[in-house]
Order: structure tokens, then C-alpha cells, then sequence
């Protein structure tokens, strides 16, 4: 009977409770879609801070001047494969062109290109052997264009002089020292030096939190005694100021509609009691105790709020989605975990939200059936 | 033996008496009018029987319990054990069926029963509207209904509030005709009213002037008692 009486009221007085359906379920549409935003602004952020360049570097360890392809491969295996989102290895070696000393940097530019996706390049990247890439600084010094042919010569890893033909491919803008350097492939510098595995630094761009990198700084520092992994310190610390910064204000701002969604449900279910009185002194007139008027109105109040965080879990992930796709141009992935956990929420907050009415139905005078009021 | 008595009965609100010191025993199975104007303070006898207020002098002493004494948790019980209510409003609740409307009353008594519920719908001459919500049923009908809840858990005294009150006079000879057979079958029954013919139908008629009984009419005797 309890649950055919809460049902009919629910039901047959639909517009009624339609009003405070709507509002448990905004408010549950906003929980659970802040929520899901909460937890992939991590995700979300971490890709765009990757756009910032690498933050992690491997350097060799103690006396080693350089890491060699198997130590670099064993440490990378630390990163889990899907957060990797690229690993850029670079020789340095001073050269000359006409005479004057610059500094060569062999790498993989294809990985180059997913570390440090903020490089301007005036041309094209290189794609054929032979074609490099130089700074601004460079270009200007020795007049440069794309298209440029020039020789570079230098020391071998023997100490004989080599001299090659390159084809200025692009010119590097970044605003920083890379515009001092020039860039070939790792396979040309090697050419050159005429010895092959020699890696002075990699750069590794990586989506994780700080956390995440530094528990695989630990790792590779238990693992792979040859290689000295270092956490580029101003884009880990400036990354984790805005994640945190960002979690706090969609966290007060989840509050914030958590506390408006109780008012508004108490509000609604107050009317809902000054409403009822009369109904409600009638079942206290047949003889409802204060449990029971209590527990019929929590009970329509608690289905509420499962209905209306059930609506919020669809209509939630949809909010969610719709902000994540405009603001981070990613769309969101649907968590299973949100079901229950939107829908115990609203719950609660029903709940706590009937407190005052109930408290309010359950003073209600029976007498009043009597007055005719 | 009394079902019902009322002794030394005041009822003060602030410098307001409305009731003033009243006596009255109602013995089991007696069919008891309470006439009055407005302000006599019937209304507020009909609460203080009903356990729904509680004298501020006095002792109301029914079925050998002083409810008078009895905590609001007691009282509640006691109404939902002893006495059946009718209202002159009806107070059917709006969502419920006329079915569910009496099996409210036995959901809060002990359980609920559809088939007695059905029965005592038939008994009223209504089994055909039990699946009807208040709104599809007329006034006589509604008011036939509040009857059934009232009688669904055998109460040992019905309390009825003008119960005729918004009726017309088809519908007010069902009610009396159900009121009698109540009455024939042992009932105890306390209506309040402000129709003459209604309370013709007591064996007794209190009247109530001012807060005090200013009379008492036997009407199968024809006698009358000053208060």
C-alpha cells in the first residue's frame, strides 16, 4: 500500500512533482556533468599542455657523457604507451659554416614535430636526407632562405674534417635558444660523425600529472641506472597550478549548484507540504503517526531524487560533452561510475532537502480536517 | 456501560471558554445528536473526542481510558484504534481511487485488505465507483466513501461531522439510511449537525449554547433535560 499510495501520488499529481523532478534533475544534470568535466580536465589539460613543449628530459648519468638507443628504448618503456606523446632524442655537435661556429643538433624530426608542436617553421620541415631546418638566428647571420644550399664542415668522432651539402629546408622560429641551433636527421649528423648510437639528451612529452611523471622518474631511476630522467620543473609546476586551480573552481562551483539544487528542492517540496496540510491532517486524523507522514514523504521525496539523478546521468554526460567538445575540442568519455554515484547524490540531497518539509507535515495539526479549513 | 464520558469538560483559549465545564456520558450503541450555533463549541467537543485536542480541565474518559492523560503518540493510536471519522468535506485524498481511499485508513490501522476494503465499499452501494478517483464521483458518493474508511476498522465510536452537510436530499436519506443500519447493528454513533431533521434521527440531542449544554432532548422518550 505504501508504495501504491507514493506511486499514485507521483504519478497522478504529475504536474505537481513534475516541477520538482525538474529541479533535483538540473540540478543532478549539472553534478554529474561538472563531475565528469572534474575528472577529465586532467586528461583534457594534460593534452593541451603537451603543446607546450617536452616535460621530461633522459640526460646520462654521473661520469657518462652520452646514453646509447637500448638505455633510452628501456626507459621510455616506462611510459605507458598511450601517454606517450612524443620521445625526441638529440646529438649535439659543433660544426662550421663559411667559418663561422654553430651548433648541429641530430634528431628524429618526425618526434621533434609532437614535442615542441609551438615551433614556427618559415618553409618545410625536412623530408628528405640532406634537407635541414636552422633558427632564425642562424639565417639571419648567414642569410639564409628556404631553398639555400650550404656546406657545413666539423670533426668526426675520429678527429677528421668532414664537410657536407645540405639543402635549407625551413627556418625555426620559437623565440628561444633553438634558433641559435641547427636541426638534421639523426641519420645525416651520424653520417657525418661516422659513428652511430650517441645521444646526448631526450626530450619526452608525456600526458600524466605530476604525480604520474614522478612515479615514472622513479621508476626509471630504480630501473635504468645509465639514464638520469629530469622533470622540466616550469612546465610540470605551471601545469599542475592551473589543473589544480581549474579542479577547485569546478569543484566550489558543483557546490554552489548542489546547495541551489537543495533550496530549490526544499523550496518545492514546502509548497508541496503547505499544499497538503489537509491531506496530511487527514491521514494524522485516521490515526498515521509521525513515522508514517514522515516516511510518505521521504519516500516520494527519495524517488524524486532517483528519477530526477537518473535524468541527470543521461542529460549530464550530453552537458559534458557539449563543453568538452566546444572548449577543449575533444569529446568526453562516458563514465560507468557516474550512474550511481549521481544518483546516490541526488538522492541525498533530496533527502536532506525533505528534512525541513517533512519536519513541517509532520507538525501539521489533524484538527484541521475539523475546521474546515 | 459508558463508551463515552465527559467530565468537567472546559476548553480555554486565552479569556475564551468554549467549553465550560461540560458532563456527558454516551453509552455504548447510542446514536448521540450535538446541535448548536456556531461558536456553541461542538467543533471543539468533536476534537477533544476525536483525540485530536486535549481539555484544559477535566477528563474524557472513553472506552475506560482518560484520554485526557494520554500523550500525542497515545491519542493518535487510539484514534486509529477506536474511532472512525466523517467529515462534511469528505477529505478523500484527490490521487487515491475510492478502493485505496479506505484501504489508506486499514494501512495505517494494521494492513491493508483489498477484498474487506471492496466489501465494505459494496456495503456502502458502491462497489461498481471503487476504481473512480475522488474528482469522478459526486457528492453523495465521496461522502459514502469517507463512511467506508471510517467504518473499514471496526471502530467502537463514529464521529461524524456534519455529515450531511453538503448533500442534497437524495444523498442525505443514503447517508441516513446507513447511519440507521450502523445504528441497528450496534454502532456509537456522535453526529454533529445543524439540521433539525439529522438530529431527529439521535436518540438524543445535546445542544450546545455558549460553550455549555443548554439542553438535552430524549426524542425517544420526548423528553427534555435542562442543562
Amino acid at each position: 500500500m505504501y508504495l501504491r499510495m507514493i506511486t499514485a501520488s507521483l504519478v497522478r499529481r504529475r504536474s505537481r512533482m513534475l516541477v520538482a523532478l525538474l529541479a533535483v534533475a538540473v540540478g543532478a544534470t549539472i553534478l554529474s556533468g561538472l563531475v565528469t568535466i572534474y575528472h577529465d580536465i586532467p586528461h583534457q589539460m594534460g593534452q593541451e599542455f603537451r603543446s607546450y613543449g617536452a616535460n621530461l628530459i633522459l640526460v646520462p648519468s654521473g661520469e657518462e657523457t652520452s646514453l646509447s638507443g637500448t638505455d633510452v628504448k628501456e626507459a621510455v618503456s616506462y611510459f605507458p604507451s598511450d601517454s606517450v606523446v612524443g620521445v625526441a632524442p638529440y646529438r649535439y655537435q659543433a660544426v662550421k659554416i663559411n667559418e663561422q661556429p654553430f651548433m648541429a643538433a641530430g634528431t628524429d624530426l618526425a618526434e621533434v614535430r609532437k614535442t615542441s608542436p609551438y615551433w614556427f617553421v618559415n618553409g618545410q620541415w625536412p623530408e628528405e636526407p640532406g634537407s635541414i631546418l636552422v633558427g632564425t638566428a642562424v639565417a639571419d647571420l648567414i642569410r639564409l632562405v628556404p631553398g639555400s644550399q650550404l656546406t657545413i664542415t666539423g670533426n668526426d668522432a675520429n678527429g677528421k674534417v668532414f664537410s657536407r651539402d645540405f639543402t635549407l629546408s625551413g627556418i625555426v622560429q620559437t623565440g628561444g635558444k633553438e634558433e641559435e641551433f641547427i636541426f638534421m636527421s639523426m641519420a645525416d649528423l651520424e653520417d657525418a660523425m661516422g659513428d652511430l648510437d650517441v645521444i646526448d639528451v631526450v626530450e619526452c612529452s608525456i600526458s600524466a600529472s605530476g604525480t604520474q611523471l614522478n612515479s615514472y622518474v622513479q621508476q626509471i631511476e630504480a630501473s635504468v641506472p645509465a639514464v638520469t630522467p629530469r622533470l622540466v620543473k616550469r612546465v610540470t609546476e605551471s601545469e599542475g597550478t592551473v589543473l589544480t586551480k581549474l579542479q577547485a573552481l569546478v569543484y566550489l562551483v558543483t557546490v554552489v549548484v548542489l546547495l541551489l539544487t537543495m533550496i530549490c528542492v526544499a523550496t518545492t517540496m514546502m509548497a508541496v507540504v503547505t499544499e497538503r496540510r489537509k491531506e496530511i491532517g487527514l491521514k494524522k486524523a485516521l490515526g498515521a503517526s509521525n513515522e508514517s507522514v514522515t516516511k510518505d514523504f521521504l519516500g516520494e521525496g527519495l524517488i524524486l531524487g532517483a528519477f530526477g539523478g537518473l535524468l541527470g546521468v543521461g542529460l549530464g554526460f550530453i552537458f559534458a560533452q557539449t563543453v568538452s567538445l566546444n572548449v577543449f575540442t575533444r569529446p568526453i568519455s562516458f563514465r560507468l561510475s557516474m550512474i550511481p554515484v549521481t544518483i546516490l547524490i541526488s538522492i541525498l540531497i533530496t533527502g536532506l532537502a525533505c528534512l525541513l518539509p517533512v519536519r513541517s507535515a509532520v507538525d501539521v495539526d489533524p484538527a484541521i480536517v475539523l475546521r474546515g479549513e | 456501560m459508558n463508551l463515552l464520558e465527559l467530565k468537567e469538560v472546559s476548553k480555554i483559549y486565552g479569556t475564551l471558554k468554549a467549553l465550560n465545564n461540560i458532563d456527558l456520558s454516551v453509552p455504548k450503541g447510542e446514536w448521540l445528536a450535538i446541535m448548536g450555533p456556531s461558536g456553541s463549541g461542538k467543533t471543539t467537543m468533536m476534537n477533544i473526542v476525536g483525540c485530536m485536542d486535549k481539555p484544559s480541565n477535566g477528563s474524557v474518559i472513553l472506552d475506560g481510558v482518560d484520554i485526557s492523560k494520554e500523550n500525542p503518540r497515545s491519542l493518535t493510536a487510539i484514534r486509529r484504534d477506536k474511532i472512525g471519522l466523517i467529515f462534511q468535506q469528505f477529505h478523500l485524498i484527490n490521487y487515491l481511487t475510492a478502493l485505496e481511499n479506505v484501504m489508506v485508513a486499514q494501512y495505517y490501522h494494521s494492513l491493508p485488505d483489498e477484498k474487506e476494503a471492496m466489501q465494505a465499499l459494496e456495503r456502502v452501494g458502491l462497489a461498481g465507483r471503487a476504481k473512480h478517483l475522488p474528482s469522478q464521483l459526486s457528492g453523495g458518493e465521496q461522502q459514502r466513501v469517507c463512511i467506508a474508511r471510517a467504518l473499514i476498522n471496526y471502530p467502537m465510536l463514529i464521529l461524524a461531522d456534519e455529515p450531511t452537510g453538503n448533500l442534497d436530499e437524495a444523498n442525505e436519506n443514503i447517508v441516513l439510511d446507513i447511519f440507521r443500519q450502523l445504528h441497528r447493528e450496534g454502532s456509537t454513533i456522535v453526529v454533529v449537525t445543524h439540521d433539525p431533521e439529522v438530529a431527529e434521527e439521535a436518540e438524543r440531542i445535546v445542544v450546545l449554547e455558549h460553550g455549555k449544554i443548554a439542553r438535552i432532548e430524549d426524542n425517544h422518550r420526548g423528553e427534555q433535560e435542562e442543562g
